[in-house]
């Protein structure tokens, strides 16, 4: 190695529009991050933020076929660009009719393709308990239907 | 006396967060730094799941603030081209063919593409990281070489602000989960219920270590308490340097296990902290037994 070292400190330090752009960020990010609201890319850092217990809350899809029966659906079970709905689904209790009418159609193609010969859709909050029963832990539910939509009938 | 004391104390002060904010680093370490970051926008904008959007139905479309102005999810082939622009432009970055102009262009490929990808209701934080530290780089010198050993404040302030920015953000994380939560999301149940439910959106890679965790009350007590420590004394390395490399390698290992545990996609906050905190440049030159830089 013939590189030679140098150890001087040249003291130059960042242009002024290179300062405030770094002292602006850091300020958003320090506003949305203390005050603690999000407005993407700004957000309070709420990462897994709430302590969980042995409740949670699960938004899941209830297709009923022709024949009567019924078939749970995990949002996991859709295409990725379904697999999010559960967060506009959580606001669908407070919403109206049409809001929830229009969600639930938005969810009725992809659920189509799973369950073939579905008629109706129902969006379903569905309130879990894990309780440890027998050496396991098992999830109990108890689901509430907040809004069902039918498939259009085909032509 | 105290006027004096005080004033040295004032000026120790402003020496120490002006030396954290634009502190001097080598030229070679600039280059490093600010290439890493490109090729990592570039394989987070040419990898990731954007196309798959494409078709999102409106009810289901939520944007995100800065893409309110978007009446719906765009097309497949706007994503395609986004990607395509993006990429290419990370690859210049990469060459430093007109590397400032490169770099924004890659730099705002991403941010509205992970801004589509978080325009569905949740508030999406995997890219953010990266986004953020990458701000001090926009302006960041050009002239910079990799043969430029000497520690320098107008070549170390990028990588300095952009550390400053990760340590907020790691604090703002544990600060967080302590004012929602209290210091119950250390020492309660917590973390043993995170590790048996699961992930709300995909699925494990290492289920039975989650579920070992999750029965295991001292296990899930020491994890929490052990996340909730690193993120909030995240800052301290902005002062002892020393720690930067132990603090990065914890954060690899944690990022990796939300992976394995949860099934969460943290690997571009991995690879930004290690870019960000480890001296590679210095580590290759003590490897090759170059004496290292000073400052």
């Amino acid at each position: 190695m013939s590189e030679a070292v140098d150890a001087e400190i040249v003291d130059g330090g960042p242009p002024p529009a290179a300062r405030r752009l770094v002292l602006g960020a850091l300020a958003l990010l320090l506003a949305a991050g203390l005050i603690g609201f999000d407005a993407w890319p700004l957000t309070a850092w709420r990462l897994f933020s709430l302590a969980r217990g042995d409740r949670q809350t699960e938004w899941v899809l209830e297709a009923a076929t022709a024949d009567g029966s019924t078939r749970t659906l995990s949002l996991e079970d859709l295409p990725l660009r379904y697999r999010h709905a559960a967060w506009p689904m959580a606001g669908l209790p407070e919403a109206s009719v049409a809001r929830r009418e229009d969600v639930c159609q938005a969810l009725l193609e992809p659920a189509q393709d799973v369950v073939p010969g579905l008629v109706a859709l129902s969006l379903v909050r569905d309130r879990q308990r894990l309780v440890h029963r027998g050496g396991e832990w098992v999830v109990t539910h108890d689901p509430e239907v907040v809004h069902t939509c039918a498939a259009p009938a085909a032509p | 006396m105290r006027g004096t004391g005080g004033t040295m104390t004032a000026t120790g002060w402003r020496a120490r967060r002006d030396d954290a904010l634009w502190g001097p680093e080598t030229g070679r370490r600039l280059v490093f730094v600010q290439t890493g970051l490109a090729a990592l926008i570039g394989l987070r904008v040419a990898l990731g799941s954007y196309r798959q959007l494409a078709g999102t139905p409106g009810p289901l479309f939520d944007p995100v603030p800065i893409l309110a102005w978007a009446p719906s999810m765009p097309p497949a082939w706007g994503f395609v081209a986004l990607q395509v622009l993006g990429t290419l432009a990370a690859v210049a970055a990469v060459a430093r063919r007109r590397p400032r102009l490169a770099f924004a262009l890659a730099w705002l490929c991403y941010l509205v593409l992970a801004g589509l990808r978080g325009s569905r209701g949740k508030v999406l934080h995997n890219d953010l990281l990266l986004l953020w530290t990458a701000v001090p780089f926009l302006l960041a010198p050009v002239a910079a070489r990799w043969d430029e050993r000497t520690a320098r404040r107008d070549r170390g302030w990028p990588i300095r602000s952009a550390m400053v920015i990760a340590a907020l953000i790691y604090f703002l994380a544990g600060y967080h989960k302590l004012r929602r939560s209290g210091l119950d999301w250390a020492i309660g149940d917590n973390v043993r219920y995170v590790m048996l439910w699961g992930p709300s959106v995909g699925a494990a890679k290492w289920d039975a270590m989650a579920t070992w965790i999750g029965e295991h009350l001292w296990a899930s007590q020491a994890t929490g308490a052990f996340i909730l420590t690193f993120e909030l004394t995240f800052p301290i390395v902005l002062v002892k340097r020393w720690l930067q490399p132990l603090y990065a390698l914890v954060a690899v290992a944690l990022h990796v296990t939300t992976f394995l545990f949860l099934g969460l996609d943290y690997w571009a906050w991995a690879c930004t902290v290690l870019l960000l905190f480890v001296d590679w440049p210095a580590l290759l030159d003590r490897m090759r037994g170059a004496p290292a830089p000073s400052g």
